[in-house]
Order: structure tokens, then C-alpha cells, then sequence
């Protein structure tokens, strides 16, 4: 399978203007330590932008972290835009300070996995090398 | 000779009970930030020098305190945040809080606000009324104020990158009620320095960031001497995940920054200094470092200003520390135990003598704080007031042949910190080389995967959990009407105003932003005209952004 050659990209966004990322960036550190390309965005980006940069960096997965309560409607606009340009291949996924309660409306707008504050680096890791790992067979 | 007998009687102590401390070594404990701790200290330990080190509290080098009598002179303050609704509401609850004899709390401010963004921008959209009050133009800040008079009240705004033109609003505002602007007190965080390394709502670049900050500086200087203009703001690096000694010289090294450039300006040291403070946090972690910390910073501090910036005045030599205690360690899990932890975070500001402390409520992991966990995070504070007898004695730890060690030991790795970031030509250069965003991530990815790996024990989180269902929770919900309510206003007032004076007034801030920082180009008095005439925060900060253009951020690790 010459498509496992590849490594896994990942761009890790910030969408929005909250501005905490502590979380985000311990991501982006355990995803790197496991091999994976990762680009992360900074601070204080626009859906537009995101979708823009994942698309030209022909990232495998876009991963969102949102502190600030701001989650549902941004990620509905990126899924959104995700499917208006066509790439609703690319693996979505959202993390941060997200009720429960919000995690199925964040499913139905195109979110496939939700991983709250809490959730361990290493269970994030094996779930992107698990859906990665399955894009790259499709 | 008496310090020779020890050793030799600490030696013999050692061999009569080698086995019982072998084991104990081989845990091999130390505090986060990698100070290595003893099983037990002797005078042998504490090196320190009683007059040079210690002292008495009042006088130099503070250690032990910045007044002589402690909090028998007066108890912490205990303080209170809070976000609110639209401008009206914040204003029927200040209004309320005035009556009842007390100050308005501190104002929390929604995010397009901190970003200098208007509420019709398209990157404020859902964001608006979210985070805090939502504040447009001068016009807000006088739905704010209605009935209340700057004069007699105290007004802290948690606000940094537009700060200028908040303290513009706040003379505003003063000189239309008449007031005497030497009398007008309040304070604004205005740390930009912070924003770019931990708590992200930066706007421009560095270096005319702190060109505005320097502006503010020293307009209160001139007009304005009973404002604090400046809170510099070392809690926001352990929140970020720095451990406790880059907490403390990441905040010094800012202050230093703030100083510097102030004093290139020409303005005096003991002129503005004393209106600076630090807003750390105090947490139940490694507790008695935490004590030690705060004793350690006041002696650094003030052996700084009075032998490197010359200051004069004792008062400017005092190091005055405001704490929260750090939500970032409180958890979901269990979440009655973060009562414990918040009570012991006090009483780690208590022992370290600092002069406000102010506690995060058990359920805000959860959401908006309930009424009855705010109530609970006071009362704890009122326990350890009242009912512990800590605020006694003036530095209850002074003495101590541990806290001493440690005291000197965390005062020596801080200067060392601040000496590679001089080295690397300054904190201003360590921001823009990544320096400080990668000390900070390095130290949150240690502490985290010593949490997650249980190799540091969280109780209910990776050790001694229990089964339960999660509280009900009060997220913070988003509020279209609160949006639609700001941008409709914001309709109404460029309808009303006189627009050709905003265009004006913006024109000047780009041609006075053009010219180089300097007393004679200070931002200040054309942002005030700007605000007068009732220019929006987005068009302020957006005349300011076509001249210094934008931060953008490196994003390595």
C-alpha cells in the first residue's frame, strides 16, 4: 500500500478568537513525538482560512480546539465550507471545553469525533493514526 | 564552627538511620519546576544572611513582608471577576454593588472588545456579549456609568491590547462629569506583553504594542497619578503551563520591559512604579514554594528597583501581589475536591504574604459558577481569615530552615531565568524568537504526561476515582439577541454622530501612529479625541492597524 509510505498530516486550528491553546499545543506536541506532520495555525483564524490552508497543505485530518463557547457555530461553518469546496474527505475533528450535550449537533454539522478537555493525548493520537490509516486505504 | 558541628551531627544522624533515608532519597521528590527537595533541612541549608535576606517586613528587602505589621494591618483583600450581560446590566449591578458600600468588580470584556474588533466584524460573529460586557464606543461606557461617579469609585478593566482607549473613555467620561482627574482611580491590566505568549488576544505587533502601553504609562504619570495603569500579569504563564519559576521571570522580565521603556521616555521611576502590580497565581501545588515564591519575588523585586533603576521611594521598592488560584488545576472529576485545593491555594497566599487573593469556585470547570459555589469560594476565605489564626503573626514561615532554602533557591533560578533572557537581548527578543511560547509548551507537555502517565497524582482523576454523573451544567450560552442588540447600536450611533469629525480624529491617530514613540507622539491624547467623538473600538485599533499592522504569531515547539 504505497498510500502508508506517506506520513499523516494534521493541521491543528485555532478558529475564532479565543485565545487559549495550551490544550491545542499539547496536541500538536504528542501528535509530532508520534510521527505525524503537524502544522498549527496560532491564534485568531477565520473558517475561510482554515479550510484554505488544510485544503493547500492537503491535510489527511483538521483538528479545532474552541475554549471559549464559540464551537457550534464555527464548526458548522467549516464543515460547511468543507463541503463547498469539496473536501469533505478530510477528517474533522474538535476539541476543547464542549458540553456533552453538544457533542451530537457537533456530529450532525460533519464533526467526526469529539474530544473534550480531559481526553488523553494518547487516545487522540490512536484515533487520528485509526481514521488516517483508514482514508489513506479508501 | 557551630555550622562544622552540624554537619558532622547531620552526618551522624544520617548513618544512624541510613537505611530508613536511602529509601526515602531513592523517591527522589522535587518541586515541578525541577528544585530538588532534601528530606529534611537543617541551619546548614539555610545559607541566608538574616539582615541581607530576611530582615524585618517593611523595610528592605521586603522578604518578609511589604508592611511591618502584616495583615494585622490589614487582611487580604478578597477579590471577585465576574463577566455580565450588555452595558445596561453591567450598570444596574454596579449601581447595586456601590450601594451596598463596595466597588465594582473587576470588568470582564467580550472578545471582539479585547481584539479591538466591532460586533459587526465577520470574526465577531457568535462571539459577541459571550465572554464578558460587550463595549463599542464611548457611548457604552456611559450606559456603564449612568448615576455612578468615576470620582468616588474604583474601576478595574480587564483589558490589554486596546487599553488606550479604555483609559481615553475612562477621561472621558471623568471630564464630562467633571471630575478632578487626579482623583480618578482605577486600574487596567494593559500587560501586552502577557498576550503574545499566554493568554493570546494580541492585536499589533511587539514593539508598538509596547509603545501604547508606555503611552499609558505616561499619560497616568502626568494627569493621572492616583491610576494604576499596569497589572503585570504572571498567572497567566502557569495557566498556560509554565512551571512556577517561569511564572515569576517571565513577569518580571515583562515588567523590566514595561520599565525600560518608560524610562527611555523620561519618565521617573518613582513616578510610576509603585502603580505597577502583579497578578500571579497561588495554587495548593508544591504549597510551600508557593509561600516561598512570593516571598522570593518581593526581594528580587525590590533589590532591582533600588540598585538597578535607582529608585528612591520604598514604596516603589514594594512588590504588591494579587492572586487567583489557578483554575487549570481544579477538575471535573470529584469537583467538591476542588474546594480543598482552593483552600489550600489561600492559605499558600496567606503564608507568603500577598495582598489579594482570589479563589476559583469548585463547579467552573462546569460552566457560569453558581451563586452558592461563589458564596462557598468567599466563605473559604473568610475561614482561613478568621478562623485559622495565619494572619497573626507577619511571615509565620520566616525562619524555617526549609522555607529559607527554598526561598533562596527559587530566587536564584529566577535571576538565572532572567539573565539567559537578557542575554538573549531581552524579553521583547525571546517573544519574537519563540523563546518563551516554547519554555512555556515544553513545561505543559512534562506536566501533563506526568499526569496522565499517574506519575503526578491527580485525586479522582488518575488515582482514587469514584463513579458519578457529571453536575448539571450552565455552559455559556451564546446570545444572538445580545449580538443583534450591539449592532444595532452601533447602527444607531453612526447615523448620530458627527462623522466627519471620527474621520478626523482617525486620520490624526495614523499620523501621530507614523511618527516615532516619543512624549511628543503620544497616543494617548489623539485617541481621546477619537473617543470623544464617539469612534468605535474597531475604528480606533483599525487606524492603529494600518499603521503597525498586525502580530503574527510562530506557531514551533
Amino acid at each position: 500500500m504505497g498510500a502508508q509510505q506517506r506520513k499523516i498530516r494534521v493541521l491543528m486550528g485555532k478558529p475564532g478568537l479565543c485565545g487559549h491553546d495550551r490544550g491545542v499545543v499539547l496536541v500538536v506536541m504528542a501528535l509530532r513525538d508520534a510521527g505525524m506532520e503537524v502544522i498549527y495555525s496560532g491564534r485568531h483564524n477565520s473558517p475561510e482560512s482554515l479550510v484554505e490552508v488544510a485544503i493547500q497543505e492537503d491535510v489527511d485530518v483538521l483538528g479545532v480546539s474552541i475554549l471559549a463557547g464559540g464551537h457550534l457555530g464555527l464548526c458548522e461553518r467549516i464543515a460547511a465550507l468543507l463541503r463547498e469546496r469539496n473536501a469533505q474527505d478530510i477528517v474533522f475533528l474538535a476539541g476543547g471545553f464542549i458540553p456533552p450535550e453538544d457533542i451530537p449537533k457537533l456530529k450532525a454539522f460533519g464533526v467526526r469525533e469529539v474530544f473534550r478537555d480531559g481526553a488523553k493525548l494518547e487516545e487522540i493520537v490512536h484515533y487520528i493514526e485509526k481514521v488516517a490509516g483508514e482514508r489513506a486505504a479508501a | 564552627m557551630y555550622l562544622e558541628q552540624l554537619k558532622t551531627a547531620e552526618e551522624e544522624w544520617q548513618e544512624r538511620h541510613k537505611e530508613e533515608l536511602a529509601q526515602a532519597e531513592a523517591l527522589n521528590a522535587a518541586c515541578e519546576d525541577g528544585i530538588p527537595l532534601k528530606v529534611l533541612y537543617t541551619p546548614a541549608d539555610s545559607k541566608a544572611d538574616f539582615y541581607a535576606d530576611v530582615g524585618f517586613p517593611g523595610d528592605f528587602p521586603f522578604t518578609r513582608g511589604n508592611d511591618a505589621a502584616g495583615y494585622r494591618k490589614k487582611l487580604w483583600t478578597i477579590s471577585h471577576y465576574a463577566g455580565f450581560g450588555s452595558p445596561r446590566e453591567t450598570n444596574v449591578l454596579f449601581r447595586k454593588m456601590i450601594d451596598h458600600g463596595g466597588v465594582p468588580p473587576y470588568m470582564a470584556l467580550d472578545l471582539p472588545t479585547q481584539l479591538g474588533l466591532d460586533p459587526d466584524h465577520p470574526m465577531a460573529r457568535g462571539e459577541v456579549g459571550m465572554a464578558g460586557t460587550s463595549v463599542t464606543s464611548l457611548r457604552d461606557w456611559e450606559t456603564i456609568f449612568e448615576g455612578i461617579k468615576l470620582e468616588d469609585t474604583f474601576v478595574g478593566t480587564v483589558i490589554n491590547a486596546p487599553a488606550a482607549v479604555f483609559l481615553a473613555m475612562h477621561v472621558v467620561l471623568a471630564e464630562k462629569q467633571g471630575a478632578d482627574l487626579k482623583k480618578i482611580r482605577g486600574n487596567l491590566q494593559n500587560d501586552i506583553l502577557k498576550e503574545f505568549t499566554a493568554r493570546g488576544n494580541f492585536i499589533f505587533p511587539v514593539a508598538p504594542s509596547l509603545r501604547l502601553v508606555t503611552d499609558t504609562l505616561e499619560y497616568c504619570a502626568q494627569h493621572l497619578p492616583s491610576y494604576w495603569p499596569l497589572n503585570v500579569c504572571g498567572g497567566h504563564y502557569p495557566e498556560a503551563g509554565a512551571n512556577r519559576v517561569h511564572e515569576v521571570a517571565f513577569a518580571f522580565a515583562d515588567a523590566f520591559t514595561y520599565i525600560d521603556d518608560a524610562i527611555r521616555r523620561g519618565v521617573a521611576i518613582d513616578s510610576f512604579a509603585k502603580g505597577i502590580f502583579f497578578l500571579m497565581k497561588t495554587n495548593h501545588t508544591d504549597l510551600l514554594e508557593e509561600a516561598a515564591k512570593f516571598r522570593a519575588m518581593r526581594k528580587i523585586w525590590a533589590t532591582r528597583l533600588r540598585d538597578h533603576y535607582g529608585a528612591k521611594d520604598a514604596e516603589t521598592m514594594k512588590c504588591r501581589v494579587l492572586a487567583h488560584s489557578g483554575g487549570s488545576l481544579l477538575t471535573r472529576e470529584r469537583p467538591e475536591l476542588n474546594i480543598a485545593r482552593t483552600t489550600l491555594a489561600c492559605v499558600a497566599g496567606v503564608l507568603g504574604g500577598i495582598q489579594l487573593i482570589g479563589l476559583r469556585t469548585m463547579d467552573e470547570v462546569f460552566g457560569i459558577p453558581t451563586e452558592k459555589s461563589e458564596l462557598i469560594a468567599i466563605g473559604t476565605q473568610h475561614v482561613v481569615a478568621h478562623e485559622t489564626g495565619l494572619p497573626d503573626v507577619v511571615d509565620p514561615l520566616g525562619g524555617s530552615y526549609y522555607v529559607e532554602a527554598l526561598t533562596a533557591e527559587f530566587e536564584r533560578k529566577v535571576l538565572e531565568e532572567l539573565e539567559r533572557i537578557e542575554r538573549m537581548g531581552g524579553m521583547v527578543k525571546a517573544i519574537e524568537a519563540g523563546y518563551v511560547r516554547k519554555a512555556i509548551a515544553q513545561d505543559a507537555y512534562r506536566t501533563h504526561l506526568a499526569w496522565e502517565t499517574g506519575a503526578k497524582v491527580k485525586v479522582g482523576v488518575n488515582k482514587y476515582q469514584i463513579e458519578e454523573n457529571d453536575p448539571p451544567r450552565q455552559p455559556y450560552a451564546y446570545k444572538p439577541e445580545e449580538e443583534q442588540r450591539q449592532v444595532e447600536a452601533l447602527r444607531q450611533l453612526r447615523r448620530e454622530r458627527d462623522n466627519a469629525a471620527v474621520d478626523k480624529a482617525l486620520k490624526r491617530i495614523v499620523e501621530v501612529a507614523k511618527r516615532p514613540a516619543a512624549t511628543e507622539n503620544n497616543l494617548m491624547p489623539p485617541i481621546i479625541e477619537a473617543v470623544r467623538a464617539y469612534a468605535t473600538i474597531g475604528e480606533i485599533c483599525g487606524a492603529l492597524r494600518q499603521v503597525f499592522g498586525e502580530y503574527s504569531e510562530p506557531t514551533s515547539f
